[in-house]
């Protein structure tokens, strides 16, 4: 066993933080430590950043713009974003559809989309939940039919028609991939197909949703017969599930966020200081909360080892998003506790924020579920 | 990074596994831990001693798994690693021979946890000192042919080792909860000669520290083992239990509890490996090893009362039952869960760890 760090990746970790104390702009460094909202233009501003650096896309394959980076690199690049009040990129275009294309799309698709995701010209954003589709995502009743277009064209386009909802950035997206119903004979898993449709085709409307921190972060989609032409489909037709599944895997890593714990906590540590606040029993429910932690994070890097050693990232990683999230909700909520009256004005907004935490990316409930049936198969 | 055993760590897990999973009962197995080398873990290479921490942990998780009543952790881990602290190899070279048995007397009445707070005294009689005072839950006190006992020697505290029969020492060994023994000690002026003293005087408290963080550690092992066979034992028994004509493993609400158990046991496991990389890697810096090792303290006592509860309420009845063994094991998590400080004690000192270091600095080692 030998579980510290090498020669070579702390000296990647020197150059990443080297780079992230360089080149990301101060306002958006100051904007993300104050918890403050970005705009679309702090997202691009740093994605362009990290697109000539050549480090946008650490996950894709290297002739695609890539890096070679091993799973303990990867970690420690994201840990330095966290370390150095860097934004994460939006995942949606990224980390989501990205992987999708590359692995389940065709050549001229992959021509089509990679480039401008990578590059930054084209924002994605996600249509898979939907109000009557959340945690039971397959019952979604979104439809996609397919026919010939109403121009004298006489190409096939599928026609969409639905509401999808919590849709992050969808106010600032080019693109949606969306999961519709293709087959509705068959069995709800089975009739499901990936489509990428264009936010400014006609009948595609954006309706933010205000949540109770105030943000407006998140939108509902109203798809109404939108025409998309048949080569937006993924993969085959009915296998959208199939890809959904692989797409929420790729999710689930990195959700555990605890560079950013430690971040959080570190400033918990100094506005305790600055104030002067000394209380036995916050500072006990404090320590409780870093040693989860510290729990956690070896917990991860046993997940990253195991991922070094080649096995795809499992089930297990279950236990990163749920004990991930809830110290994340924790640690929002000693913010409060630790400031009183204080901290209404600030922090209140954060800690109602941070409650959709253990919803996204598959409830924490879904997430036992998932321990249950893979892990202890029971 | 790598988390994968070497072949030698391998050969202890293998045979530490299938002495923990065949009948044993008791202590007369002893000469059996000396020939299989497992009483030489974290001694010097002299004295055929090999390994450290990482090892110790192997060998405790397993005998976690089966619920193996041994002066282990008394003996060899805490005993052990204070006389080779206190530069003993006379001493330590009888213990891995499996011939004399050593235990450690530091608790008191008054002190709870804290082996700081010593009432008792050793007071300089000419050549020799004499002993008086209390100590409450001497583990493994029957068996042992030596305690070592902590006695305030002026404004310090220094270690005496005392013939288990020597005069005005009395002994009063009783059986715990959980099937081991311990005892109640009071010394009446014990008369020892000065050559008694383990370690230099006034060195009992660094020396003493640094033994209880390798046992709690050790501790810390052996409750993961614990809790990992309750889990599964709670896995398999509610998949094969009935009721509304189904296995109750088919209600979620089953499900999900054990899934908080899996998790549970995994954020110990890691705990358990943080604390014995702790003291492998910054076995000489007290603060980061107090930090260490409570942390995982708190972690496994936490861990530990909640595998432990959910394991009996899912097993039901027979969970109450004397004759199945998951009670045995939720009575032993019980001791481990306040043996060598509780939840509560290793929270203050890793609280007041933190007070002299500085936060993690993000390129830190693992450890």
């Amino acid at each position: 066993m030998d579980l510290a760090f090498s020669t070579q990746e702390r000296a990647f970790r020197d150059e990443v933080r080297e780079f992230i104390a360089t080149q990301l702009p101060e306002d958006i460094r100051r904007k993300v430590q104050a918890g403050d909202h970005l705009v679309k233009d702090d997202y691009f501003r740093w994605h362009r950043i990290l697109h000539e650096r050549g480090w946008v896309a650490p996950g894709w394959p290297v002739e695609l713009g890539g890096t070679d980076w091993t799973p303990v690199q990867r970690h420690i690049f994201y840990e330095e974003f966290a370390y150095g009040w860097a934004p994460r990129l939006l995942p949606f275009g990224l980390n989501m559809v990205a992987p999708v294309i590359i692995e389940f799309g065709n050549d001229a698709q992959r021509a089509r989309y990679l480039p401008k995701i990578h590059s930054g010209e084209e924002f994605w954003c996600q249509g898979y939940s939907e109000p009557g589709a959340g945690s039971d995502l397959a019952s979604l009743s979104t439809r996609a039919v397919l026919r010939q277009a109403q121009d004298d064209s006489g190409r096939d386009v599928y026609v969409v028609n639905g509401t999808k909802t919590w849709i992050t950035a969808a106010q600032w997206a080019d693109w949606i991939f969306v999961l519709a119903r293709t087959d509705p004979a068959a069995k709800k898993q089975e009739g499901i197909s990936f489509i990428l449709v264009d936010m400014r085709s006609p009948g595609v409307t954006v309706r933010p949703i205000e949540t109770i921190d105030g943000g407006k972060e998140i939108n509902e989609v109203y798809l109404e017969n939108v025409e998309v032409p048949v080569e937006n489909r993924v993969g085959d037709e009915g296998a959208g599930w199939t890809y959904a599944k692989f797409l929420l895997e790729h999710e689930r890593t990195g959700t555990a966020g605890i560079a950013g714990c430690r971040q959080q906590l570190e400033t918990l540590h100094e506005l305790l200081e600055r104030e002067s606040i000394d209380d036995q029993r916050l500072n006990e429910k404090i320590a409780q909360v870093e040693i989860e932690l510290e729990a956690l994070a070896f917990t991860e890097l046993r997940t990253l080892a195991a991922e070094s050693a080649g096995k795809r990232p499992g089930p297990e990683s279950s236990i990163l998003k749920i004990k991930g999230t809830e110290i994340q909700q924790a640690i929002s909520e000693l913010a409060l506790d630790a400031l009183g009256p204080y901290a209404e004005r600030h922090l209140a907004p954060k800690y109602f924020n941070y409650r959709k935490t253990s919803i996204y990316a598959g409830s924490n409930e879904i997430q036992k579920n998932i321990i249950a049936k893979r892990i202890l198969k029971v | 990074m790598d988390f994968t055993l070497t072949p030698e760590q391998l050969l202890i897990k293998d045979s530490v596994a299938r002495y923990a999973a065949g009948e044993h009962a008791g202590t007369e197995k002893w000469p059996q831990f000396a020939e299989l080398g497992w009483l030489a873990i974290g001694a010097p290479d002299e004295l055929g001693g090999f390994g450290g921490p990482l090892e110790t942990l192997i060998l405790m998780e397993q005998f976690g798994r089966g619920l193996v009543v041994s002066p282990y952790l008394s003996q060899v881990v805490l005993a052990g690693t204070l006389l080779r602290a206190a530069k003993r190899d006379d001493l330590l070279g009888s213990l891995v021979e499996g011939e004399a048995r050593y235990t450690v007397a530091y608790e008191e009445p008054h002190s709870r946890y804290d082996p700081s707070l010593v009432a008792t005294t050793a007071v300089r009689d000419g050549d020799s000192y004499v002993l008086r005072g209390a100590k409450v839950r001497v583990l493994d006190a029957a068996t042992a042919t030596t305690i070592i006992v902590s006695a305030r020697t002026g404004d310090e505290v220094s270690l005496f080792a005392l013939p288990a029969g020597a005069e005005n020492l009395e002994l009063v060994p009783y059986a715990t909860e959980d099937g081991h023994d311990a005892g109640d000690v009071r010394l009446d002026g014990v008369r020892v000669d000065g050559s008694a003293m383990i370690g230099e005087f006034g060195e009992g408290l660094s020396l003493l520290g640094l033994a209880l963080d390798h046992a709690t550690a050790a501790l810390c092992a052996e409750g993961l083992g614990l809790m990992a066979l309750m889990l599964e034992a709670t896995v398999q028994y509610t998949k094969q239990r009935q009721q509304f004509g189904v296995p109750i493993s088919s209600f979620q609400v089953l499900q999900h509890r054990m899934a908080e158990m899996f998790i549970e046991v995994e954020l110990a496991r890691s705990m358990a490996f943080l604390a014995a990389m702790t003291l492998d890697e910054q076995h000489d810096d007290p603060v980061a090893r107090a930090r260490g090792v409570s942390a995982a303290k708190v972690q496994i006592a936490k861990s530990g009362r909640f595998v432990g509860q959910s394991a009996i309420q899912l097993h039901g009845g027979i969970g109450m039952s004397e004759e199945y063994k998951v009670g045995h094991y939720f009575k032993r998590m019980t001791i481990v869960e306040r043996l060598l400080g509780d939840a509560d004690y290793h929270l203050g000192r890793y609280l007041a760890s933190q007070d002299t270091k500085a936060k993690i600095p993000a390129n830190a080692t693992v450890a």
